[in-house]
């Protein structure tokens, strides 16, 4: 799964996606759509492996596992939020866009807060207030 | 890339629609027509959501979303 094949799918999917907006527009979003989807696919397995190479990093290191899934979920939401962002614009909504931009920093945020609450433990315990 | 053939069946029925509401057009029967655009995008839409179905339970199992 080379990067050649990637941009020659991407073109002939943009190409057919300019053929389609003439007569049919919302045929031609859904065309963008599935080529996203599709070259996304190609690249989920690389993915995972460089997840799991993480994985058995953070195994050696001793490190805690919670931090790592959190930063984990947090790639994969903003990843998806991206996407859809992305797909809306295409679409011409922008200000959906927007909506689903702000609802991931929302969760993202939410995802985060134990990790800065652990940050903030480690600071008072530094300083040798608690 | 072994999803390139439904990128191209999302163009063929697109194409294939578009062609058949103008000749339904011209043929006067204008209801006709407008049926069978939405025919053409309720077919691409089903493929593309499941498509999309695939990506976000990929997803979901590397990043451990659920």
């Amino acid at each position: 799964m080379n990067i050649i094949q990637i941009v020659g799918f991407a073109l002939i999917a943009a190409v057919l996606g300019v053929v389609l907006r003439r007569e049919k527009p919302e045929l031609a979003i859904l065309v963008g759509v599935a080529a996203g989807a599709a070259i996304f696919l190609a690249m989920i397995g690389k993915i995972g492996v460089a997840v799991e190479v993480f994985d058995r990093i953070a195994t050696r290191a001793g490190l805690n596992f919670v931090y790592l899934d959190t930063v984990l979920k947090i790639v994969g939401i903003a990843y998806i939020a991206d996407f859809g962002a992305q797909m809306c614009r295409d679409a011409g909504e922008g200000a959906l866009a927007v909506k689903v931009e702000f609802a991931a920093k929302v969760l993202i945020l939410v995802l985060a807060l134990p990790i800065i609450v652990g940050l903030l433990d480690l600071l008072l315990k530094l300083v040798g207030q608690q | 890339m072994n999803n390139i053939d439904l990128i191209f069946r999302i163009a063929g029925v697109g194409i294939l629609t578009a062609v058949l509401h103008s000749t339904l057009k011209h043929a006067g029967k204008e209801d006709l027509a407008h049926l069978a655009t939405l025919a053409g995008v309720a077919i691409v839409l089903i493929w593309v959501i499941q498509l999309l179905g695939t990506l976000f339970s990929e997803v979901q199992s590397v990043f451990k979303l659920f």
